[in-house]
C-alpha cells in the first residue's frame, strides 16, 4: 500500500507539487498523468526518497521500493547479469551471501519473467531500449519490492514495444502483487495496465478515478487530456 | 521621475556586482559540498566493506594506464631543467651539485606535482565525466533506489585507488626524472654521469622521501575526491557534464598548488 498525505513540494520559489493526497491499496496500479513539468516524477521521487518533501507525509508498506527509470538507468559498465544482480551483491542490509549459482538461478528467472532468456553476458550497450527497459524491470524485482514506481516505462518506445511494455506491467503486478504507480503520458498505457487514474496540474490533483471514468471525459481537466486539446483549463503554452 | 534602483540595474556595475556574488556563491557552495563528501568518504572507508575487485580495476586504470603520460612529462620537466641549468653550474665551477640539485628538485617538488598535473588531465577528467555521465543519466538515482551508498559504491574504490597508487607513481616518474636530468646534463654540459650520480645521493633525505610519499596519498586523496564529488553533482545533460568535468579539472588544480605551499610551509620552513 502506498498512503501520500499533503505532500508539499517547492523548487525555488516554484510549487511543483501542491497539497497532494492519493492512495494506492495492496496489489493495485494507479497511473498518474499530467502535462510535462506537473510534478509527476518529483511525487516518484519522493516516494523512493531521491527526495524530501517539504511538508506532508509518504507511507508504503513495509518491503523494499522499487523504481524502473524513464531511461532504463541500466549500469553501463556492467553486463545484464550483474545490473540485476547489484542489489543482491551490494546491499549492506542483505545478510545472505548468494553463491554464484543461486545468484544465475535467481538472475536467469527474472530475466525469464520479462521474456528475455539468455542474454545475461550482454552490455547495455548492445541492447535495444525495449530490452534495456525490460531488463531495468527485472533488476527492479529482483529483491521482491512491495512497492514498484514506473517513471514513464513507454517514453522513446515504438507502440509494438510499448505494448509488450505494458504487458510486462500486467504480468508483475500479477507476479509480486506489489502497488504499483505508473507515471505516463500514454492512453494506451493507462487503460492497459491501470485500475485508477490521477491526474496532476500544477502540483494539485484534478481528477482521481478509472480509466473509463477518464475516458468518458470524468471533467473538464480530463476532457482536455484526452482530446488533446489546447483550449480547456490546462494552460502549458502560457506558463 | 527617475527610478535610482531600476536604472541602477540596468548598469554594467550592477552585472559585474550579481556576476561577483553569484561566483562566490558557487565557491563556497563548491568547497561545501567536497568537505562533507570527504569526511562521508572517509567515514566509508574506514567503516564500509571494502571491494577490493573495484579497487585493483581503479588502481590499474589510476598508475598503470597513466604511467607512460606521467613518466614522459617528469622526465621532460628534467631534462628541460637539466639543460638549462647544468650547463650554467659546471662554468661556475658548480658540478659537483648538479645532480644533488636535479634531484631535489624532482624529488621535493616537480616529481610529485607534475605527476599531479598529469594524473588530473588524464585521469581526474575521466573520473569526473564518468560520475557525472552516472549522474545525469539516473544511473546515481538507480544506485541510491537500489538502497546502496553511492559513497561507498563509487567514491571509496575510487578515492583508495588514488591514495594507494599516487605514491607509486612519484616515486617511478622521480626515478625516470633522476635519471632523465643525467642524460640532459651529460648531453647539455658535459658533466660526466659519474660526477652527477656522485652528488645525487646528496639530495636524498630520507625526511623528504617521508614527507612525498604522505604527500602523494594526500594528493591522490585530493585528485580522486575533487574529481568525484563534481562528478557526483552535475546537474542537465551532456552541457552538465562539461561543466562538472571542468569544475574538476579546475579545482583539482588548485587544490594541489594550494596543498604544495601548505606542505612546503609545514615541512621545509
Amino acid at each position: 500500500m502506498i498512503k501520500v498525505n499533503n505532500l508539499v513540494k517547492k523548487f525555488d520559489k516554484k510549487t511543483v507539487l501542491d497539497d497532494l493526497s492519493f492512495e494506492v491499496a495492496d496489489g493495485e496500479t494507479l497511473a498518474v498523468v499530467g502535462f510535462s513539468g506537473s510534478g509527476k516524477s518529483t511525487v516518484l521521487k519522493i516516494i523512493c526518497n531521491l527526495l524530501t518533501q517539504d511538508s506532508g507525509t509518504v507511507y508504503t508498506s513495509e518491503g523494499d521500493v522499487a523504481m524502473v527509470f524513464q531511461y532504463s538507468a541500466l549500469f553501463d559498465s556492467l553486463n545484464v547479469f550483474d545490473n540485476i544482480a547489484f542489489a543482491l551483491t551490494e546491499r549492506p542490509d542483505i545478510k545472505k551471501k548468494y553463491s554464484k549459482s543461486e545468484l544465475c538461478e535467481i538472475v536467469s528467472q527474472k530475466l525469464k519473467l520479462v521474456g528475455l532468456s539468455g542474454i545475461e553476458d550482454k552490455y547495455p550497450s548492445e541492447l535495444s531500449g525495449g530490452m534495456q527497459k525490460r531488463v531495468s524491470f527485472a533488476r527492479a524485482i529482483v529483491t521482491e519490492p512491495k512497492t514498484i514506481l514506473y517513471d514513464e516505462p513507454t517514453a522513446g518506445l515504438d507502440p509494438i514495444s510499448s505494448t509488450l511494455i505494458e504487458d510486462y506491467i500486467v504480468r508483475l503486478k500479477e507476479e509480486t502483487h506489489a502497488s504499483s504507480i505508473v507515471v505516463t503520458h500514454q492512453m494506451s498505457t493507462i487503460t492497459r495496465t491501470a485500475d485508477r487514474v490521477l491526474m496532476i496540474y500544477k502540483g494539485k490533483k484534478v481528477f482521481e478515478g478509472t480509466p473509463e471514468e477518464m475516458l468518458n471525459y470524468g471533467n473538464e481537466y480530463t476532457k482536455q487530456f484526452v482530446t488533446a486539446s489546447l483550449h480547456g483549463p490546462m494552460q502549458m503554452l502560457a506558463e | 521621475m527617475i527610478d535610482i534602483r531600476k536604472t541602477f540595474k540596468t548598469t554594467a556595475t550592477y552585472y559585474l556586482i550579481r556576476l561577483f556574488r553569484s561566483q562566490v556563491q558557487d565557491f563556497f557552495t563548491n568547497l561545501g559540498e567536497v568537505s562533507i563528501m570527504s569526511v562521508l568518504t572517509i567515514i566509508n572507508l574506514f567503516k564500509g566493506k571494502i571491494k577490493w575487485k573495484e579497487v585493483i580495476y581503479q588502481c590499474y586504470r589510476f598508475g598503470v594506464t597513466s604511467l607512460p603520460i606521467t613518466l614522459s612529462i617528469v622526465g621532460m620537466t628534467s631534462v628541460i631543467v637539466a639543460t638549462q641549468v647544468a650547463s650554467e653550474m659546471v662554468k661556475q665551477g658548480g658540478e659537483n651539485f648538479v645532480g644533488m640539485m636535479i634531484t631535489m628538485l624532482i624529488i621535493r617538488e616537480a616529481g610529485i606535482i607534475m605527476s599531479g598535473f598529469a594524473i588530473i588531465s588524464m585521469i581526474g577528467s575521466s573520473l569526473a565525466s564518468e560520475v557525472a555521465t552516472m549522474r545525469v543519466t539516473e544511473q546515481i538515482d538507480a544506485i541510491s533506489v537500489l538502497k546502496v551508498d553511492p559513497i561507498r559504491y563509487l567514491f571509496v574504490p575510487r578515492v583508495l585507488s588514488g591514495m594507494l597508487m599516487m605514491p607509486l607513481i612519484w616515486v617511478l616518474s622521480s626515478l625516470i626524472g633522476v635519471l632523465a636530468g643525467s642524460f640532459a646534463s651529460n648531453l647539455a654540459s658535459g658533466l660526466s654521469y659519474r660526477a652527477y650520480f656522485d652528488s645525487v645521493w646528496y639530495g636524498i633525505r630520507i625526511y623528504d622521501i617521508n614527507v612525498n610519499l604522505l604527500k602523494a596519498v594526500v594528493y591522490g586523496f585530493t585528485i580522486a575526491l575533487i574529481c568525484c564529488t563534481f562528478g557526483y553533482n552535475a546537474k542537465g545533460g551532456a552541457k552538465g557534464v562539461g561543466i562538472a568535468t571542468t569544475k574538476a579539472v579546475v579545482w583539482s588544480f588548485v587544490a594541489l598548488v594550494i596543498l604544495d605551499m601548505i606542505f612546503a610551509v609545514s615541512f621545509f620552513f
